[in-house]
């Protein structure tokens, strides 16, 4: 029992001494590459801001589309502004949850996680949604 | 060239497009500004990296004092305390050093908005696929006849447009303020309650 709590946190130990790695590779102007594979790996390591970076982009990916969508369909009513803030919330959840199987612990909780890139996402969906429904249905 | 003015024209609510247009130029030169006067300087890096570090560290400590399992010492205590009030310090001066610059695209910007509001004054710019709470109609109704509030005005979508490509522009030229920097910090931080 005793050796298997030293044994995990060694292997957080070893983690963060590979994010302090990271961060002075990042200091120093020589980036890592970012692996595309790493986006659906649940074994890979995240440091706060790249997560939070790709959360963001995943958010504004889905509020494009949504607005795409709604707007070409057309979906007409505020309560589809709910909708694709359940549904966008809902992405992003199961995505650090159920993909990647991260520990919000360590970034802060949920609420941090899930306000990533929200207000922007938002702004973005009105946009697509109010240009793509004027464009195509006047 | 003569036919994008005629493909445009040709769209009721055309000058939603226009609108989009340059809103993303005045967001490239908003940015281009922002670099100049602010980004590029050494005191702008130096605080960035301060803010990353005790950032980074702060996280470390309190992982640290989250695992151990023995009562936290009042050193360990005290370390935290000081690296918490020395980040929100350079985020205070990183605020401060920003909003001195952002004066200049301060101005940029009310003189877009001017422009925007001569060229597009009284007319219907789109349409709200849903109608807005009396709030919001204000802003999306501004210098419009009529009673329909799903008939959209400049300011509105302009809004829409700043702030959506504004954010996401710096997020990708990599311009977004550190996350560090966050609640409690700013120009005017919130009293720490371990010190009163």
């Amino acid at each position: 029992m005793k050796e298997g709590k030293s044994f995990k946190s060694n292997i957080q130990q070893q983690q963060q001494q590979l994010q302090q790695q990271q961060q002075q590779l990042h200091q120093n102007g020589h980036l890592p590459p970012f692996k595309f594979a790493k986006l659906l790996d649940p074994e890979a390591s995240w440091d706060k801001d790249q997560l939070g970076d790709v959360l963001h982009w995943i958010r504004q990916v889905v509020a494009l589309l949504c607005g795409l969508l709604w707007g070409a369909i057309p979906l007409v009513g505020g309560i589809w502004i709910v909708i694709f803030l359940i549904v966008s919330s809902g992405i992003i959840y199961g995505y650090y949850a159920m993909v990647l199987k991260v520990d919000e612990e360590d970034f802060g909780g949920h609420g941090a996680l899930l306000q990533e890139g929200l207000f922007a996402s938002i702004t973005l969906f009105l946009l697509a949604w109010i240009v793509v429904y004027s464009l195509a249905h006047f | 060239m003569a036919t994008t003015p005629q493909f445009l024209s040709s769209l009721k609510y055309g000058d939603s497009l226009s609108l989009i247009g340059i809103s993303f130029c005045t967001a490239v030169i908003c940015e281009a500004i922002s670099w100049l006067l602010i980004y590029r300087t050494n005191s702008y890096k130096s605080l960035k990296s301060s803010i990353d570090k005790a950032t980074k560290k702060l996280e470390t400590m309190k992982t640290e004092t989250n695992q151990s399992k023995i009562t936290i010492k009042k050193s360990k205590t005290k370390k935290i305390d000081r690296v918490e009030t020395s980040l929100k310090e350079s985020s205070r001066d990183l605020s401060l050093f920003k909003f001195k610059s952002g004066a200049v695209v301060a101005l940029v910007l009310f003189v877009v908005f001017g422009l925007l509001n001569s060229l597009f004054e009284g007319k219907v710019v789109a349409k709200l696929p849903f109608r807005p709470v009396r709030i919001l109609t204000k802003m999306s109704h501004r210098g419009l006849q009529g009673d329909d509030s799903t008939d959209c005005a400049m300011p509105f979508l302009y809004l829409l447009c700043s702030i959506s490509i504004r954010t996401n522009l710096q997020k990708f030229l990599g311009f977004s303020p550190p996350r560090g920097a966050g609640a409690g910090a700013g120009l005017f931080p919130m009293p720490d309650p371990k010190t009163n």
